[in-house]
């Protein structure tokens, strides 16, 4: 407590002192200048970006000729007129939802079997982790050519005499196949960093539940879980933003179809800016996945209140 | 007043001079081109002829593949990065002919010719009645079929007027479990149907994919998938195992493209093959072509260089390279024998093929949806071939989507 009033102290006088000392002026001038490189990348390359986003959403540039401003009509067009918004949101939605779920799920039981294993922990990690720095578009043309009609996947299913149809030709199964694909893709990831989480837990917390007799069950549910919660949620939190951007694996499997089953907002953007050249209609697409990615992150920082508990 | 004179003159021969060292000014044309790597030995080959015309005009090949060319030129060109010299295929032309030089006002100036071309891809390369480029190579879609699996089955070999129901009854012989008659292509919803004789645009050049003669003729081909199982269904991702790749391998019988595949598919195959025209339906026989070609960028600034590398890239020495490589069916029609002696010669009735074709070609109506319109087949009509929707629903929803 003495600390943090010091220190409000001291920035206190600091500041009252500035506006009078020519010195920290200059320091000022001179800290701007080294600051400027940094600064002036980020206004270029973001800042300006994503306000020219902002403005072609209220357009309607083809990408050749000049823009034209066209009011709110992107986004009511896209709310009320666009036939193929609310299924392409509806399949991002559905995408997510269960794509996080068995991530998360799956990332931990490989984390929790690992950190379990007696040798062999560095060679798993590494086995789980080689999908991660493997490019998406390699990973994504592989498995598309298993699932292909006629591909490797109908062959096994054909010799094990099972009746199913062709995965990327199927409305329902097309969804499921993008999703094992980015599961073995991005499962690696999170496994690697649970992993490293588990194995922080101090082991005197978990030697000392263990004399007072509880179970491997109960010391995973009321000591390793908790303590890994915040690295948990980092996880969640950024696969849940990865996810909603998914691209890569629908635009080599199944451009988003069939029909629109596949479909979701990242491709949506694509579709709409690279291929039919509708650059303003495409940056009002990416405002609202942008805004919905804003809102599901703030709700999950909401919702960490409950589930999520910090050392100090 | 003499050495006025002599002034004189030496300021006008030193202009003079400078003159002709500016008419000899090295320029260097850019030349913005699709295609695999392993091609870029033969486009260089064509701008070597280029030089060797003009040589102070040297050109440089830059090239990209199919789908990024396509992302990438609208880019290029809105940022004022685009090549002097650009490629440009037919049925792109309405969406992409802004970003060209019309070569009109050019073609007066030195009363070019455009008659040595083959007429439908002479209009295939232009808007509105302006030319914008002009073609490197030309071609209808037409049926590939595996000439042994013909005999094995003892199916007639394709007659020139072939119907549709003699094109469903070879399919329905030639399949036998896994290996199918035919294999379906998204465009060949397109070529298809019109070679029954259905339009899918209305008389305002407008999407109209609802109506009676189009959904009956799509749902023709719809029906030799859903309903006889003579092709496999395709999906709806790039690149996934095509008709051209299930053909080669053997696994069907049939499939549709057009000439410029013909080398390829000659090579990757170990059995006889042949080409026949698309089936007709009730009336007459007719076809679409598309080819590509290559224009002026109009904000090139050496246009004129630009113009005369052009004629040579698209004169007859270059078609003739062309040709004979097999890569391209000229769009000189002088040159295409080359063609015939080299690319085609061992595939069975190329040349009456074409000839019939070409003498049946209509125009290829498009307009600035098309590339819209070709995506939604490819992401739209796997469902009605696997039957979880109806070809009416599909062009329903199609047509829903057209324009936005």
């Amino acid at each position: 407590m003495t600390a943090i009033n010091d220190v409000t102290e001291v920035t206190g006088s600091q500041k009252r002192s500035r506006w009078g000392s020519r010195l920290d002026r200059r320091e000022g001038r001179t800290a701007f200048f080294f600051l400027l490189p940094g600064l002036i990348g980020m206004v270029l390359f973001l800042v300006v970006p994503i306000i020219a986003s902002v403005v072609l959403s209220f357009t309607n540039w083809k990408l050749l000729g000049t823009p034209q401003f066209v009011g709110i009509s992107n986004y009511v067009r896209l709310f009320t007129a666009d036939p193929q918004f609310w299924p392409v949101l509806r399949n991002t939605l559905f995408f997510t939802a269960e794509y996080l779920v068995l991530n998360i799920v799956i990332s931990l039981g490989l984390a929790v079997w690992i950190s379990s294993l007696k040798m062999g922990q560095r060679w798993f990690r590494v086995v789980f982790f080689l999908p991660t720095f493997t490019p998406g578009i390699a990973v994504a043309i592989v498995w598309m050519l298993i699932f292909a009609p006629g591909g490797f996947f109908d062959f096994i299913m054909r010799s094990l005499s099972v009746a199913m149809p062709s995965m990327l030709t199927d409305q329902t199964l097309a969804m499921q196949a993008i999703i094992i694909v980015s599961l073995w893709a991005g499962v690696g990831y999170n496994t690697v960093l649970f992993n490293a989480a588990l194995d922080m837990v101090p082991q005197s917390y978990l030697e000392a539940a263990r004399i007072d007799g509880a179970n491997a069950w109960q010391r995973f549910w009321k000591i390793r879980l908790p303590l890994i919660s915040p690295t948990l949620f980092f996880g969640t939190v950024m696969t849940a933003i990865t996810s909603l951007q998914v691209f890569d694996q629908i635009y080599v499997m199944t451009r988003g179809g069939p029909g629109n089953a596949t479909a979701t907002l990242g491709y949506a953007i694509y579709q709409r800016g690279f291929q039919n050249f509708q650059m303003g209609y495409a940056s009002t697409i990416a405002w609202v996945m942008f805004a919905m990615i804003m809102a599901l992150t703030a709700v999950q920082f909401w919702l960490q209140r409950k589930w999520v508990h910090y050392d100090n | 007043m003499k050495l006025t004179t002599v002034l004189a003159a030496a300021f006008l021969a030193s202009s003079a001079f400078i003159a002709t060292v500016q008419a000899q000014e090295q320029v260097n044309l850019t030349w913005q081109m699709w295609g695999d790597e392993k091609d870029a030995p033969l486009w260089q080959s064509l701008a070597d002829l280029v030089t060797a015309e003009y040589p102070n005009i040297t050109v440089t090949p830059q090239i990209s593949g199919w789908t990024d060319y396509w992302t990438r030129l609208p880019v290029l060109a809105s940022s004022g990065q685009i090549a002097d010299l650009v490629a440009m295929q037919s049925m792109r032309m309405p969406s992409f002919y802004s970003i060209l030089e019309p070569l009109d006002a050019h073609f007066a100036s030195d009363n070019f010719d455009v008659s040595a071309f083959e007429t439908s891809i002479i209009a295939g390369l232009g808007h509105d009645g302006t030319q914008y480029a002009l073609p490197y190579d030309v071609g209808p879609w037409m049926v590939y079929y595996n000439r042994d699996r013909f005999a094995e089955a003892g199916v007639a070999e394709p007659a020139l007027d072939w119907t549709f129901d003699d094109f469903k009854a070879a399919a329905e012989k030639l399949t036998e479990g896994e290996n199918y008659g035919y294999a379906v292509q998204a465009f060949d919803f397109v070529a298809g149907p019109v070679a029954l004789g259905a339009e899918y645009f209305n008389d305002a050049n407008q999407f109209d994919v609802t109506n009676e003669g189009y959904a009956a003729a799509v749902g023709k081909f719809v029906d030799l998938v859903a309903v006889d199982k003579t092709s496999p269904v395709f999906a709806s991702g790039a690149g996934a195992i095509t008709g051209s790749g299930r053909f080669a391998a053997g696994g069907a019988a049939m499939y549709i493209d057009g000439p410029w595949v013909l080398q390829q598919t000659k090579d990757s195959v170990d059995f006889n093959i042949g080409v026949a025209p698309l089936p007709r339906g009730e009336g007459e026989s007719r076809f679409i072509t598309a080819g590509s070609g290559w224009g002026i960028s109009a904000t090139s600034q050496h246009k004129e260089e630009a113009y005369k590398a052009l004629q040579i890239l698209t004169g007859p020495k270059a078609a003739e390279i062309l040709a004979s490589a097999g890569r391209a069916l000229p769009g000189r029609l002088e040159e295409q024998k080359f063609w015939y002696d080299v690319a085609a010669k061992d595939v069975a009735g190329t040349h009456e093929v074409l000839d019939y074709m070409f003498a049946h070609s209509t125009p290829f109506r498009l307009n600035e949806y098309w590339n819209e319109f070709e995506n939604l087949i490819t992401q739209y009509m796997p469902l009605a071939l696997n039957g979880d929707s109806t070809t009416d629903a599909v062009l329903a929803d199609i047509q829903n989507q057209l324009p936005f």
